[in-house]
C-alpha cells in the first residue's frame, strides 16, 4: 500500500504530462500483474476460507455430503477436554518460547552489530536454523538429539548425570519443542540487525558525552528506538508460533504424545479432520484459532500504544 | 519400471492437488445451494469428474486406478503384479496410485470428497466400516467376485450389513514373538505356549529381567495396541466390540489387563514409561527384540521376518498366554488388509476382474507371496508356500497350527473405530507414567471409545 502511495507521489513530482494516458496503460498492466495473485487469493485462500466457514456449521465426514447442524460444532468445543488441553499446550509454548526466542535474537543481533570481521558469514550461520527449523529433517534430528541415547544425554553423561528420553517423557517433551523454536531465532535476528543499523550513531555519541554507561545507552537509546522492530517481530513470531505444526507432528510421530503433552492446537485440528473424519469440527476449530490469533494480535496493537516509540 | 513408478508418483501429487481443489469447489457449490439444509442422502461424489478422469484412453481401452500404501518393496512388487494383469487382460490399464501409510488415509478421504475415488483401493479393518457405511465402496458379492477359496471366518470380517465391502488380502495374527537365545542366556526355560497363564508370563518376564540385569527386559510394553486386549477379552468370553456394534467387554476385564502391564513395569520386567514410549515409536528395528535387549513382545505374525532381521537371529512365535486359562481361546485371524471397489466406479466389471486376479490368480499370488499377509485364498496359499522364506514359513505354519483352536473371528469394528487405536495409545501412555491407575484407565477408555463409536 505504502509503495503505491509513494509511487503516485513520485509521479506527481515528475510533472504533469498526460496523467490520464499513463493511468490507462497502468490499469491494464496492473491487472495483468495482479492477475496471478488474485487468482491465487480466490482459489487458494478465499475459496477454502469460505468453504471452511460453511463446513464449520455442518457435520462433514469428507466421505458424505456435509449436513447442516448449526452451532453444534462450536458448542461442542467447550466440552472437549482434549481441546482445552491443546489450547493449554499451545499457549504455554507460545508464551514461553516466543519471548525467549526474541531475547536470543536481540542478544545475537547486538553482538553481531559490533562490526565483527566476517559478519556476513556469522549472519548466515545464525540464520540457517530459521530456514531449517520448520522442516521435517530437523524435527527428526531433534528426536535423535533429545532421545534416550541422544547427544544431550551423551553430554550429560560426561558430567556424570544420567539423562533420560526427553522427547518421550510427558514432563519434558514440550520443553524440547520450545528449545527448537528458540533455536530458530535467525529471522527475527536479521530484522533486529537491520533495526540496529537504523539507529543514528549521534545518539550514542551524545549519550556517551553525557557519561552514560554501555548498559544505560542500551536501555535508554537502543531499546526505545528499537521498540517498533521488537513489536513487529513479536506480532510475527506470535502468529507463527500459534500455527506450529510440523515440529510437533514429527517429534511426536503424529500422536501429540506422550500422553497429549505435545498436542498442539493445529495437530489436534488435523487429527480431528483427517483421522476422526470430523471435518466440520476441524473447520470450526480453525475459525476459533483464527479468532484467537486475531484477538492476540489486536491486543498487541492496543498495548503497543503504551510501549512502542515511533521516532518520526 | 522405475520410470513408470516415478511418473505415477507425480501423477499422484496431481490427483491430490486436484482433489483438494475439488473439495473446495464442492463445498462452494454446496454453499450456493439452498440456505444450509444440505441434503443428507445426496451422493457425495460427483460422477462427472471421475468419468472424465477415467476415460481418457483410446476407445476400447479401459483405465482403472488402484491405490495402496506401503514401502518401496511393495510398490515394486505391486507394479509387477499390475504388469502381469495388463499382459493377461489387454484393453485394461491399471494406474498405480500409492503413498506411505501415514499419508494414505488423508489422501483417500480427500480424493473421495473430491469425487475422484480410486476404482480399486486397499482398505484396513478399522477404516473399512467408515467407508462402507457411507456408501463409498461397492458390494463385491454383487459384482460377482469369486470368493469360494477364501477362509470363511476371514470373509465375514469384510462383511458389513450383509454386504461384502472388502475381501481380505491375507491373514495375520497378533501374538508373542520370543527370542530363544535370550531365554538361554537368562537360564530360563521356554514356556509351553499351549498351557501358560498370564501369571506364568509375568513371572517368566521378571525372571529374565532379573537374570540379565541392567538394560535387559523380559517383555516390551504392549498396552498401546487394543488387539492384545481383544485377545484377553475373548479369553474371558467377552470381546472388544460386540456383534451389535457396541463395546463388548466389562471394565473389570480391561482393568485387570492394564493392571498386568503396571505389574510388569513395576517389577522391572518391562522398561519404564519414557523408554517404552521411545521404543514403541521405533518400530521393529528399535524394538527390544530387534536390539537384542528383550526376550518377548507382542507383534503381528507378518512382522516376524522384519524383527528377526533387525535382531540378527531367528525368533520364534508363541501362542499368547492364557489360551487355556479361562473360558476359551482368544487368538484370532486378522485380515491384513482388504481390497475394495469404489461404489461409483465407471468400470465395475474391470475393477472386479482386477480384484479377482489379485486374490485368486496363482501367478499373482506367487509375486505377492506374504507381503499382504498370508494369502487368504487357501488354494493360492498352498501353491506358494514352498517359495516363502523360512521365517515366513514358520509364520504360515503357526497360523495353520492354531486354525482349529480359533473359535471365531471378531465382528467387523463399528463406525468410528478408526479413533480407537489413538485412544488406546494415549491412555496407555498415561498408565505408563502413572497419571492414570489401571481402573481409571479402563473407565476412561470405555467412555472415550463409546463416544468415538457413537454410543
Amino acid at each position: 500500500m505504502s509503495v503505491v502511495s509513494e509511487l503516485s507521489q513520485v509521479r506527481k513530482k515528475g510533472g504533469k504530462r498526460k496523467p490520464s494516458a499513463l493511468h490507462k496503460g497502468d490499469g491494464k498492466a496492473a491487472i495483468f500483474f495482479l492477475g496471478p495473485w488474485f487468482i491465487g487469493l480466490v482459489l487458494i485462500t478465499a475459496g477454502p476460507m469460505v468453504a471452511s466457514a460453511y463446513l464449520s456449521f455442518t457435520d462433514y465426514s469428507l466421505l458424505e455430503a456435509p449436513n447442516w447442524i448449526g452451532l453444534e460444532n462450536y458448542t461442542r468445543m467447550f466440552e472437549d477436554p482434549r481441546l482445552i488441553n491443546a489450547l493449554k499446550v499451545t499457549f504455554m509454548y507460545v508464551l514461553i518460547s516466543v519471548p525467549l526466542q526474541l531475547a536470543a535474537a536481540l542478544a545475537l543481533a547486538l553482538v553481531l552489530d559490533r562490526g565483527l570481521r566476517g559478519l556476513a558469514i556469522y549472519r548466515s550461520v545464525y540464520y540457517l536454523p530459521s530456514l531449517l527449523g520448520g522442516s521435517v529433517a530437523i524435527a527428526l534430528l531433534w528426536r535423535q538429539v533429545f532421545g534416550a541415547d541422544g547427544l544431550v544425554n551423551a553430554v550429560l553423561a560426561w558430567f556424570g548425570v544420567e539423562g533420560q528420553g526427553w522427547v518421550s517423557h510427558p514432563d519434558y517433551a514440550l520443553g524440547t519443542l520450545m528449545i527448537l523454536n528458540i533455536w530458530t531465532f535467525g529471522a527475527p535476528m536479521i530484522i533486529f540487525l537491520a533495526g540496529l543499523r537504523q539507529i543514528p550513531q549521534m545518539y550514542y555519541e551524545a549519550a556517551s558525552i553525557d557519561g552514560a554507561s554501555k548498559w544505560r545507552q542500551f536501555r535508554s537509546v537502543t531499546i526505545p528506538l528499537l521498540t517498533p522492530i521488537i513489536f513487529f517481530n513479536l506480532v510475527l513470531q506470535l502468529i507463527n508460533a500459534f500455527q506450529t505444526f510440523t515440529q510437533a507432528y514429527v517429534v511426536s510421530g503424529g500422536t501429540g504424545g506422550p500422553a497429549d503433552s505435545t498436542m498442539f492446537y493445529t495437530l489436534y485440528l488435523y487429527q480431528k479432520g483427517f483421522a476422526s473424519l470430523d471435518m466440520g469440527y476441524a473447520s470450526a476449530m480453525a475459525w476459533l484459532l483464527l479468532a484467537i490469533v486475531a484477538g492476540m494480535t489486536a491486543v498487541n496493537f492496543l498495548v503497543s500504544k503504551y510501549w512502542v516509540f515511533y521516532n518520526d | 519400471m522405475t520410470s513408470s513408478i516415478r511418473f505415477a508418483g507425480r501423477a499422484g501429487l496431481a490427483w491430490r492437488t486436484s482433489a483438494v481443489l475439488g473439495a473446495g469447489v464442492l463445498a462452494l457449490a454446496a454453499c450456493n445451494g439452498d440456505s444450509g439444509a444440505a441434503p443428507a442422502d445426496d451422493e457425495p461424489t460427483s460422477e462427472g469428474s471421475s468419468s472424465a478422469a477415467a476415460d481418457n484412453g483410446d476407445t476400447g481401452n479401459v483405465e482403472i486406478r488402484f491405490s495402496w500404501w506401503g514401502s518401496d518393496d511393495r510398490h515394486t512388487l505391486t507394479q509387477e503384479v499390475i504388469d502381469l494383469f495388463e499382459e493377461k487382460n489387454p484393453g485394461i490399464t491399471v494406474v498405480p496410485d500409492y503413498t506411505d501409510w501415514g499419508g494414505y488415509w488423508d489422501k483417500l478421504a480427500t480424493t473421495v470428497a473430491g469425487g475422484d475415488t480410486p476404482d480399486v483401493m486397499t482398505q484396513e479393518e478399522r477404516y473399512l466400516t467408515d467407508y462402507a457405511n457411507r456408501g463409498v465402496v461397492a458390494d463385491l458379492a454383487e459384482l460377482g467376485l469369486d470368493t469360494s477359496m477364501v477362509d470363511e471366518s476371514v470373509l465375514t470380517s469384510g462383511t458389513i450389513d450383509g454386504k461384502l465391502a472388502g475381501v481380505a488380502t491375507g491373514i495375520n495374527a497378533y501374538t508373542i514373538v520370543a527370542d530363544p537365545q535370550m531365554f538361554e542366556d537368562a537360564g530360563v526355560e521356554m514356556p509351553d505356549d499351549e498351557t501358560w497363564t498370564w501369571d506364568d508370563f509375568k513371572q517368566i518376564s521378571q525372571e529374565i529381567s532379573d537374570a540379565l540385569g541392567d538394560g535387559m527386559y523380559g517383555v516390551q510394553d504392549y498396552g498401546g495396541n487394543e488387539a492384545g486386549f481383544n485377545i484377553y477379552a475373548r479369553q474371558h468370553g467377552e470381546s472388544l466390540y460386540a456383534e451389535d456394534g457396541t463395546l463388548g467387554y466389562s471394565d473389570a476385564t480391561l482393568e485387570s489387563w492394564w493392571q498386568d502391564l503396571v505389574d510388569l513395569r513395576e517389577s522391572g520386567a518391562m522398561p519404564d514409561g519414557s523408554r517404552s514410549v521411545e521404543i514403541a515409536e521405533g518400530g521393529p528395528e528399535q524394538s527390544l527384540l530387534g536390539t537384542n535387549s528383550g526376550a518377548m513382545g507382542f507383534w503381528w505374525t507378518n512382522q516376524l521376518s522384519a524383527i528377526s532381521s533387525a535382531a540378527g537371529r531367528d525368533l520364534v512365535l508363541l501362542r499368547p498366554p492364557g489360551e487355556s486359562e479361562f473360558d476359551r481361546t482368544g487368538l484370532y485371524y486378522k485380515p491384513a488388509m482388504f481390497y475394495s471397489v469404489s461404489a461409483t466406479t465407471e468400470h465395475p466389471e474391470e475393477s472386479a476382474k482386477f480384484v479377482d486376479f489379485l486374490i485368486n490368480d496363482p501367478e499373482a499370488g506367487a509375486l505377492i507371496l506374504s507381503d499382504r499377509g498370508l494369502n487368504a485364498n487357501t488354494e493360492v496359499r498352498e501353491s506358494v508356500s514352498a517359495q516363502l522364506d523360512p521365517l515366513e514359513q514358520q509364520a504360515a505354519e503357526f497360523l495353520a497350527d492354531v486354525a482349529d483352536e480359533i473359535v471365531d473371528g471378531p465382528p467387523a469394528p463399528p463406525n468410528g473405530a478408526a479413533d480407537v487405536p489413538e485412544i488406546t495409545g494415549r491412555i496407555n501412555e498415561q498408565v505408563l507414567f502413572d497419571t492414570l491407575s489401571a481402573a481409571d484407565a479402563a473407565a476412561q477408555f470405555t467412555s472415550e471409545a463409546n463416544a468415538a463409536i457413537g454410543q
